[in-house]
């Protein structure tokens, strides 16, 4: 896989990136926006991301370290965004805001479900994320990554595909060598091979929650940037993500 | 919405539905119809010793001669109360509320973002100056009562505008009860203000809250960097805070041996006497925690300092140690673009839109200005030539 994303620092962002040697805590969200998610999701996801975003400004803590990049795969392709810009994927500069200067993406939801070409964007622009932080002598937390869909992955014209399979060993070693750690989280109808393909990318970190809890899933991704600011162990963040797994949206209840 | 009814001393309480803030282990709620307290449940069913610790806690007043500034909030979050379920379980304790605005993280001085949105106008050295004070006092009469801080970080203790300090999580503190001689160990620590013999595990000690007491200061100095950031020469690829430490790599000792990030700053802004006692403590005092400097010798350095902070005359909330000829953070500034204190100043933004007719007359109203102005300069240079 050649990095499409070299380490290069566009001089306007400078002033932020230099801000204090703070270890970085890169986090991507690679979020489904293809057509099923069309009407309420895609509008809950986007007012989820707004209140999130204002949480993460305001919170002393995780501003200090995370910076934020989002992968979008829906439309005709996939997409990674800095902040609410859709970046040109021949520009070669990285999606990452530092957490006080992010700016939530609105998205519309349409097209197919390259989700196999998604993730490999999201590992991408993480491995480029690191050597670029570590170039500038800036150390980094465990990268989290957190991939939200309803759906199986499909091919460029919509047509389901087993492509994701060659994911597999990629994603085992890279947890295996606590490279980033994958969240897998499945929402609405998502069905039992949706499922399955989930729990093949993330064997510890899926689960299908009924609706749409973006909110609460971007807060369990809060909660686990904090858990790793903390240096907190493995069981901690599975606890954290059994919390979530478990917890009742208030709309059942 | 409301959430769950517990009792504090047999009062029934009601929780807010959601927590302020949670963790891993617990979470801490407010209470509805008094916001002068906060209750801390925690998330598994916490055992024995846990309750006989905070029952034990209930009974002692740590610092309790301290002479009280009537501005002052307590150094303690100490517990309050416990809290019980309906079925009289034992769930967590009661505490007085420290929450933003008024109180807010220390990592809240630690980003600029952040210290203009909570702190604005008054969050220069100085002021960092006098929270780190405040912050070897605390320590030092938190040792003077047998305490162990333990887990000892920038985000459980918090600051108010006056920049008192306030440690929040008194239940994870170490201490021996007086009456029992039963000793009550810290179980938590954070790995970016752990030394490295509690990295390994061993036990909390009064000189492990040393070594987290000097990144502290240190990074308050510093505005926020931590003096063991920065990716050594010769690391892996995923080289962390912890593993410097570990590893004793600290650029405020061995600048060689690191890559400095751009805009560090540097470790001459500390006073010599501030900047010795950062060498000790992170050159030999990281494997000798006997070598650390004490709170004691912290606040006696900073003492000498505070009466000799200079403003500087250029920009606001630019002050600095006697020590220095210049103002550090104007020529930060010059080479980087960034003042640490100040807002970034905007790039004038070119609006293609015509201005107003009305406005006409007022837009010479400058240039008359200039033109006077070179007038003068002109002729000061021709008296100038003929004198």
């Amino acid at each position: 896989m050649h990095s499409e994303y070299p380490p290069t620092l566009p001089a306007e962002y400078a002033d932020i990136e230099f801000e204090n040697n703070a270890q970085r805590l890169p986090l991507v969200l690679c979020l489904d926006t293809s057509s099923s998610m069309a009407g309420a999701p895609i509008q809950t996801l986007n007012d989820a991301l707004a209140d999130w975003t204002r949480e993460l400004h305001d919170d002393v803590s995780l501003s200090y370290s995370v910076e934020v990049a989002v992968i979008t795969f829906g439309g005709r392709g996939v997409g990674a965004w800095r902040g609410p810009q859709l970046l040109d994927p021949r520009t070669p500069m990285s999606p990452f805001v530092p957490a006080h200067a992010f700016q939530a993406p609105r998205f519309t939801a349409s097209g197919v479900t390259l989700m196999t070409e998604a993730l490999e964007l999201a590992m991408q622009v993480v491995a480029a994320r690191k050597a670029e932080l570590r170039a500038s002598g800036l150390q980094y937390y465990r990268p989290q990554i957190c991939l939200v869909t309803d759906g199986l992955p499909t091919d460029g014209t919509g047509h389901m595909t087993d492509s994701w399979h060659r994911l597999l060993p990629v994603l085992a070693e890279e947890q295996q060598a606590r490279r980033f750690r994958l969240y897998a989280i499945g929402v609405g109808g998502i069905t039992d091979r949706g499922e399955q393909v989930l729990q093949a990318f993330a064997p510890k970190f899926n689960a299908r929650i009924q609706g749409f809890p973006f909110r609460e899933l971007l807060q369990m991704m809060s909660a686990s940037a904090n858990a790793e600011q903390k240096g907190a162990g493995d069981e901690v963040f599975e606890k954290i993500f059994s919390q979530f797994k478990t917890q009742r949206p208030a709309w059942e209840s | 919405m409301t959430g769950r009814t517990v009792h504090l001393d047999g009062k029934p309480v009601v929780l807010a539905e959601l927590p302020l803030k949670g963790g891993g282990q617990a979470a801490v709620f407010p209470v509805e119809g008094d916001d002068t307290i906060v209750v801390k449940l925690y998330r598994d069913r916490p055992g024995p010793d846990l309750e006989r610790r905070l029952a034990r806690m209930l009974t002692m007043s740590p610092l309790a001669a301290r002479p009280t500034d009537a501005n002052q909030s307590p150094e303690l979050a100490w517990p309050t109360a416990i809290a019980r379920g309906p079925d009289d379980a034992f769930l967590g304790y009661a505490m007085r509320r420290f929450g933003e605005p008024q109180h807010v993280q220390l990592v809240g001085l630690f980003t600029r973002a952040q210290r203009l949105r909570l702190f604005p106008d008054r969050a220069d050295w100085r002021f960092l100056l006098g929270v780190s004070w405040n912050l070897a006092f605390m320590t030092a009469r938190m040792h003077y009562d047998g305490l162990v801080i333990g887990d000892f970080s920038s985000s459980n203790v918090v600051v108010d505008a006056n920049g008192f300090v306030t440690f929040l999580d008194c239940d994870s503190i170490a201490f021996t009860d007086p009456g029992t001689g039963e000793h009550f160990p810290c179980l938590m620590h954070t790995t970016d203000y752990s030394s490295p013999e509690r990295q390994s595990g061993a036990a909390a000690t009064p000189e492990s809250d040393n070594f987290a007491l000097a990144v502290l200061i240190y990074q308050l100095l510093t505005a926020g960097n931590h003096p063991f950031g920065g990716v050594p020469h010769d690391s892996t690829s995923e080289s962390t805070v912890k593993d410097n430490i570990a590893a004793s790599v600290s650029y405020v000792v061995r600048p060689e041996a690191v890559v400095i990030p751009r805009g560090t700053v540097d470790p001459s802004v500390l006073p010599p006497g501030l900047l010795t006692l950062a060498h000790t403590a992170f050159g030999p005092g990281v494997h000798a925690p006997a070598a650390r400097p004490t709170p004691e010798v912290w606040l006696r350095a900073l003492d000498q300092e505070r009466s000799h902070v200079q403003a500087c005359p250029t920009r606001p909330l630019h002050t600095y140690g006697s020590h220095l000829p210049t103002c550090p953070w104007c020529t930060r500034a010059a080479v980087t673009g960034h003042d640490v204190f100040n807002p970034p100043v905007r790039q004038p933004v070119p609006v293609p839109v015509a201005p107003p007719e009305d406005t006409r007359g007022s837009r010479f109203g400058p240039l008359k200005v200039v033109g006077v102005l070179l007038l003068v300069v002109l002729l000061l240079i021709l008296l100038d030539h003929l004198s």
